[in-house]
């Protein structure tokens, strides 16, 4: 079963996406920040490792850029796809998420469906990238 | 070899005179200087002039290290007041991501000395303004806290304004609150997360 | 007139998610819906030492408190608090097995390696430090080792300086350790040997307090264990600035097993070794 990590200071967000994700059949794990989540990835990358970080801009103590550049920095552990997800929609962030080394970038509030569909797609899980053509309620 | 104990406190550092009361001006001047570690000790030892704080704030965007800098916002948060709420404000602005986020959590620490700005913080242009606006609500206690935020949760044009709204909403749980929630939840109907967001906040405010 | 059944709170659903989630963002630690009976009991209990009426009243006063006495009850409450020889001993494991040699790797001749144990609490932990060096780190007759350390309560400070522990806070030790490192008394205490208490640099430090800490320099690895989690937000940072300035540059601080630096700041690198997750201070820039 693929491994999600959904980084947010904001407890609702990290709710909303684990609900949407983790009903499309993927286990998820949360960190409230950036330095947060490279612990996670640190204790868990031996038999645990996550398949796909959704990955939120604006957090306290390190923000996402700042974990994915740290991420794709580690030598030890496996990389994975990077999901930004941020209220910013100018196009400068979707170059500034790909320059640290992230995969796509989402705008906030992201629909179900949008967020499931990318989700599978970064994860390579065919299954629900069709189920979610077919259409996802939250 | 093995396990040695510190005779005459040869590993402790000797407090040298300059440690104490040093010159304000002479501190501000010392966060200039290229070691690392002065910075940070003068900007640590600037607590003890908290007339000095604008002057603190101001050398904020100029100073590099992220080191130093995180003590500059702790020296800020231990002295507080109105010098430091003004002086970080702008910051809320920042395009810098560690100075914008430093401000926030030092001012999210100074919840009373915000206060006094929050009517004109809703109506900041900038949606980043607002939500850390929002934000700031959850850990204020002030009589007009309900009322601001069901003002967001009512006017707001923003969706993820509105989100941070309701998030605040479902931890301060105000019954009061409840009309606001429907309304927010109304005005963006068709976002399945301000939906979740109402939902939750509904159940967290009835179910306490 | 209420009876006592009637006095005793509800911890709701609604209450307990409310709860939950207030204590991750402060504390980090996560309660997962198990936890349920043992979260709500330690709630209730807080809810009438505080003379509150009910859960939203407590959560209230919880919230806005400004100096954070009450959430230190409620942390100690709900986390366990007991001191004894080798607790966490994955740390000590780290320390012989990674750490140690990556700082004497970078050791200059004459330099002495220093360790320093905050709070010493009644000396377990600074004294599991010295026998885990002594019998378990293979080079520790190639270098010279300070432990220092520190505690605010002076007591506390000399009860370790005596040395005599109870049946059950030796209990961790490995059979050998303990006749080689110990005395039985005619009471069942039991006595730590002279010179491992002679080997331990002891003084008293209030960790926020920047005149007591500064002296402290060069430190190569700082145990911190289970004292910052009872800290407010403020005085945190300040702690773990401090244990920055404390250290030489690639220096280690380990926290309790339940504490992270992710609540704190983020001048310390993370380092995963095989025994043990630990933070770093940069070996470059900082000094």
């Amino acid at each position: 079963m693929s491994r999600i990590l959904v980084v947010d200071d904001a407890a609702t967000v990290r709710m909303y996406h684990r609900k949407i994700l983790g009903d499309a059949g993927w286990h998820i794990e949360e960190a409230i920040n950036g330095l947060e989540a490279l612990e996670k990835v640190h204790a868990l990358s031996a038999d645990q490792p996550f398949d796909l970080f959704v990955v939120d801009i604006n957090m306290p103590k390190m923000d996402g850029y700042s974990f994915v550049r740290e991420l794709r920095k580690l030598q030890d552990v496996p990389q994975a796809p990077v999901m930004m997800v941020s209220t910013e929609a100018q196009v400068q962030d979707a170059t500034a998420a790909q320059d640290a080394g992230a995969n796509c970038y989402l705008i906030k509030p992201a629909k179900p469906q949008e967020l499931v569909l990318t989700a599978a797609l970064l994860l390579g899980d065919g299954d629900a990238a069709l189920k979610a053509a077919e259409g996802v309620s939250a | 070899m093995g396990l040695k104990k510190t005779s005459d406190n040869v590993g402790l550092r000797k407090i040298a005179a300059r440690d104490y009361g040093r010159d304000g001006h002479g501190l501000l001047e010392q966060l200039q200087d290229p070691d690392v570690s002065t910075r940070r000790w003068a900007a640590r030892d600037l607590v003890q002039h908290p007339n000095l704080m604008r002057e603190l704030c101001e050398r904020l965007p100029q100073e590099p290290e992220l080191s130093v800098r995180e003590v500059m916002f702790t020296t800020l948060s231990q002295v507080g007041g109105a010098a430091v709420v003004s002086g970080l404000l702008p910051l809320l602005r920042s395009e810098d991501a560690n100075l914008r986020n430093g401000a926030i959590e030092t001012l999210s620490g100074l919840p009373d000395e915000v206060a006094g700005s929050i009517d004109g913080l809703l109506k900041d242009s900038d949606v980043d303004v607002r939500i850390f606006t929002l934000n700031l609500l959850g850990d204020l206690r002030h009589p007009r806290v309900v009322e601001w935020l069901g003002q967001a949760l009512r006017l707001d044009a923003h969706v993820n304004v509105v989100a941070a709204a309701l998030e605040v909403a479902a931890e301060v749980g105000s019954d009061a609150l409840l009309p606001a929630v429907k309304s927010a939840r109304a005005r963006f109907a068709s976002d399945p997360f301000i939906g979740f967001a109402a939902d939750l906040a509904e159940q967290r405010i009835q179910g306490s | 007139m209420k009876t006592a059944a009637l006095d005793t709170p509800v911890i709701t659903d609604a209450d307990f998610q409310k709860f939950r989630e207030f204590f991750y963002r402060k504390t980090g630690i996560q309660f997962d819906d198990g936890k349920r009976y043992f979260v709500d009991k330690r709630l209730i209990e807080r809810i009438e030492a505080t003379g509150s009426d009910n859960f939203r009243q407590y959560f209230v006063g919880l919230r806005f408190e400004t100096k954070g006495e009450e959430l230190q009850a409620l942390v100690n409450a709900m986390t366990v608090n007991e001191t004894y020889f080798f607790r966490e001993q994955y740390q000590f494991e780290c320390l012989v097995n990674s750490m140690m040699d990556e700082v004497a790797s970078r050791r200059k001749a004459g330099q002495r390696i220093r360790i320093w144990s905050i709070p010493s609490s009644t000396g377990e932990e600074p004294y599991s430090i010295a026998i885990y060096l002594l019998e378990r780190w293979p080079r520790i007759n190639d270098y010279d080792v300070e432990i220092l350390s520190s505690d605010i309560d002076t007591q506390v400070l000399q009860s370790a300086q005596r040395g005599l522990y109870t049946p059950r806070s030796i209990a961790n030790l490995p059979k050998p350790y303990l006749n080689k490192y110990f005395k039985e008394q005619k009471d069942g205490q039991w006595l730590i040997s002279r010179d491992l208490v002679d080997a331990v640099e002891f003084s008293r430090v209030n960790l926020s307090d920047v005149n007591d800490t500064r002296k402290f320099r060069d430190i190569d690895v700082i145990f911190c264990r289970n004292l910052l989690i009872y800290f407010d937000d403020l005085s945190r940072r300040m702690a773990a600035e401090a244990m920055f300035d404390a250290l030489r540059p690639g220096g280690f601080v380990c926290l309790g097993h339940s504490e992270s630096m992710s609540r704190i700041s983020s001048l310390f690198t993370v380092r995963r070794f095989p025994d043990a997750m630990v933070y770093q201070k940069p070996l470059e820039g900082g000094a």
